[in-house]
């Protein structure tokens, strides 16, 4: 998303450098939507990797097919793209950014600064960085044992499955399992909210930003972090509080740990610079970048769910696209 | 979308410009004000709307909401040109409206969301545009009410009797006094208010002009009509007409191709015909007419349109008239003690007929060649 942002913006290719450990821009992405057989995704029309908002994946679907019907469910508010549909725009974004030409790949572990920015692992200096680090790891429940599969990882089902949480990934391993002829519990502390997208709408613009920050950042995020999932997905099925001990299978839609603390880079960060955590969250400016790192003369930036504290649906296609405008914005300052 | 308050207020005045624009170029061509003041109106509505109600009643805004909201302020800039007594043409208005409004939908979301990265995060804000933008479509609408203002028609205060016939042959406001000897109006634009007309071959006369207007005149002693118009567009309103017998109180005729024209709210006594319309498009509401000799109210000579809430006393035949290839709409009319048919259509014309109340008066009917819909 920040690659074809800056593109569009005007940065020239060889001003840019992506250091990524996979030369699919969705390939983690890919992995784990395989994994859970998702087919659809919960964003809407625009949640897809191009810089504007339109023309929105239901433009382009009716557009290629001819068919306006994707154009009314999006009016509507009741289009959702399929799984193919965003993976196609990405290779899309892809190939017109000229992202392989950026690439380096190879996994970072360190970013330091240096008179003239910053340097990746050595390399550098570079003025603007944005750190786009993605989710630290799966996140387990206290009492794993053998029976247990992530729902992120590829998995067949067992006769008796239990589901352990109860978001959206929770939602599509119930119709997995009982698809494929399992008999499922949902294992879950609290009960989920249904709402289409993992935030109220109005968070996504300023609109709601502007409340959200005069308000208690962290308490918001605490109680937005509830498990959710569209209403269309909800199926009854048996609930328990813990996992029974006939379960065959455990699948834990358990999601992604939470916190700057699980992902070495930033929390190396942390520590050499003593920057400000509330929570578990790397407090931001509020365009995304890390203070007392960035100034006139360069750029920290953090996208993903790391930047939650600057924009709560950060981790969502819409909020990476956020950032990265932030961060063209901060470039063409330079 | 969820547009923060200066989000929907610039996006709307973008959405306007255009419109605007092409409204300037529209009344600077036709030489009518009213394109201009509909599209002021349209983004008058808009703002007091986006400030009053939507901002805080639609913390989110879907797609499709388009079609109800912009029905919601078709309906407000409708009444508003009817309150403010704008003479836009109903067809053409809302055309112009439509199209402004389909226009504001592709601006807001295609070309606001292609031309500006965060405008759909930003909650339809334009960024260093919006000001600039702000300033544009103000100093447009402060430039043409400037030249409406210097431009409009002067203002002419009668006061005691006056001889007449006056001939009134630029635009103009006539206002109070008494005409003896009639008013004969050949000017587009003119407005004739709180004025008594006594006597005159007709009382007042208007020849091919349009845009005229009759507000709250009082005519009597007329040789031929109270109040006579040909091939002209004209409203007239509360207007007090006294016919002897041999006359008509108001006829207003052949002008078929000159937009509707309206006669509403006025009491007409006596002469041969109340009120008539020949080959005309109009409409005849809310009047009173006692003592016509023959038809109190009548639409012939292949005219269109309504008559409607009126109250017909006393006509010595017909109480409304619907003639020769006319196509009449008769509704909730009160027709109280008539000698001849409450409604009659004649000669292929055919009359609609909705909640008429008929006292002492023989029910409605029709020749062989004409029909009556109930």
């Amino acid at each position: 998303m920040a690659h074809t942002t800056l593109r569009a913006g005007g940065v020239a290719p060889d001003e840019i450098v992506v250091f990524g450990a996979d030369a699919d821009p969705a390939g983690p992405w890919r992995t784990r939507a395989t994994a859970i057989r998702q087919t659809h995704m919960r964003s809407e029309s625009d949640g897809h990797p191009f810089p504007r908002t339109f023309p929105g994946l239901a433009a382009r679907e009716a557009a290629r097919t001819l068919d306006p019907w994707p154009l009314l469910l999006s009016v509507a508010d009741r289009y959702r793209p399929r799984v193919g549909v965003f993976l196609d725009a990405v290779d899309r974004a892809r190939e017109r950014s000229g992202w392989d030409d950026s690439l380096r790949v190879g996994r970072t572990f360190l970013v330091t600064t240096c008179h003239k920015g910053f340097r990746v692992d050595g390399d550098g200096p570079y003025r603007h960085v944005l750190l786009a680090l993605g989710h630290p790891g799966l996140a387990w429940p206290d009492d794993r044992d053998a029976r247990c599969v992530h729902a992120y990882e590829p998995h067949e089902y067992a006769r008796k499955v239990a589901v352990v949480g109860a978001g959206m990934a929770a939602a599509t391993e119930w119709r997995n399992a009982r698809a494929a002829g399992a008999e499922v519990v949902s294992v879950r502390r609290r009960e989920p909210v249904l709402r289409p997208l993992n935030l109220p709408r109005p968070l996504f613009t300023k609109r709601g930003l502007d409340e959200y920050r005069r308000g208690d950042r962290a308490a918001f995020l605490r109680a937005f972090s509830a498990p959710s999932y569209p209403r269309e997905l909800h199926l009854d099925v048996p609930v328990a509080p813990a996992v029974p001990d006939d379960a065959e299978q455990v699948v834990c839609a358990t999601g992604f740990l939470r916190g700057y603390a699980h992902d070495p880079l930033l929390a190396r960060l942390v520590d050499e610079h003593a920057l400000a955590t509330v929570d578990g969250l790397l407090v931001l400016n509020d365009n995304a970048t890390v203070p007392g790192l960035t100034d006139d003369t360069r750029t920290l930036a953090v996208s993903g769910v790391h930047a939650q504290w600057s924009f709560p649906a950060a981790d969502t296609l819409s909020g990476m696209r956020w950032v990265a405008h932030r961060l063209l914005r901060r470039c063409r300052t330079r | 979308m969820s547009y923060t308050l200066r989000g929907r207020i610039e996006t709307r005045l973008a959405a306007a410009a255009l419109p605007l624009a092409a409204a300037v170029v529209w009344s600077a061509g036709a030489r009518e004000w009213w394109p201009l003041e509909v599209a002021a109106l349209m983004l008058g509505v808009g703002l007091v709307l986006d400030a009053g109600a939507y901002h805080r009643l639609l913390p989110y805004q879907p797609g499709w909401a388009a079609v109800p909201l912009g029905l919601l302020e078709l309906g407000f800039v409708l009444w508003c040109t009817r309150a403010l007594r704008i003479g836009a043409p109903y067809e053409p208005a809302v055309a112009f409206f439509f199209l402004a409004w389909l226009w504001a939908q592709v601006l807001g979301h295609a070309a606001l969301p292609l031309a500006r990265f965060e405008y759909a995060e930003d909650g339809g804000e334009l960024g260093r545009g919006g000001a600039p933008l702000g300033v544009a479509v103000a100093l447009v609408l402060i430039a043409a009410g400037g030249v409406a203002w210097f431009t409009r028609p002067p203002t002419v205060h009668l006061h005691g009797v006056v001889r007449g016939p006056l001939v009134l042959d630029h635009a103009q406001t006539l206002v109070g006094g008494v005409v003896t000897g009639g008013i004969v109006v050949t000017a587009d634009d003119v407005t004739i208010r709180d004025v008594t007309v006594l006597g005159g071959d007709n009382g007042i006369e208007i020849r091919e002009a349009q845009d005229v207007r009759l507000e709250r005149v009082r005519v009597s002693g007329a040789r031929e009509d109270a109040i006579n118009a040909r091939q002209s567009s004209v409203q007239i309103e509360d207007c007090v007409v006294d016919a002897p017998p041999g006359t008509q109180g108001i006829d207003v005729s052949f002008a078929m191709h000159h937009g509707m024209s309206m006669v509403e709210g006025c009491v007409v006594h006596g002469g041969d015909v109340g009120i008539t319309m020949h080959t005309m498009m109009g409409d005849i509401r809310e009047n009173v007419v006692v003592g016509a000799r023959h038809h109190g109210i009548e639409l012939t000579e292949m005219s269109m349109g309504k008559v409607e809430r009126n109250e017909v006393r006393g006509t010595r035949g017909v109480g409304i008239y619907c003639g020769d290839h006319s196509v009449c709409e008769v509704e909730r009319n009160r027709l109280v003690g008539g000698a001849g048919p409450g409604v009659l259509a004649f000669y292929y014309a055919g009359a609609e007929l909705a909640h008429n109340v008929f006292v002492d008066t023989p029910p409605a009917a029709h020749s062989p060649d004409s029909t009556l819909t109930r």
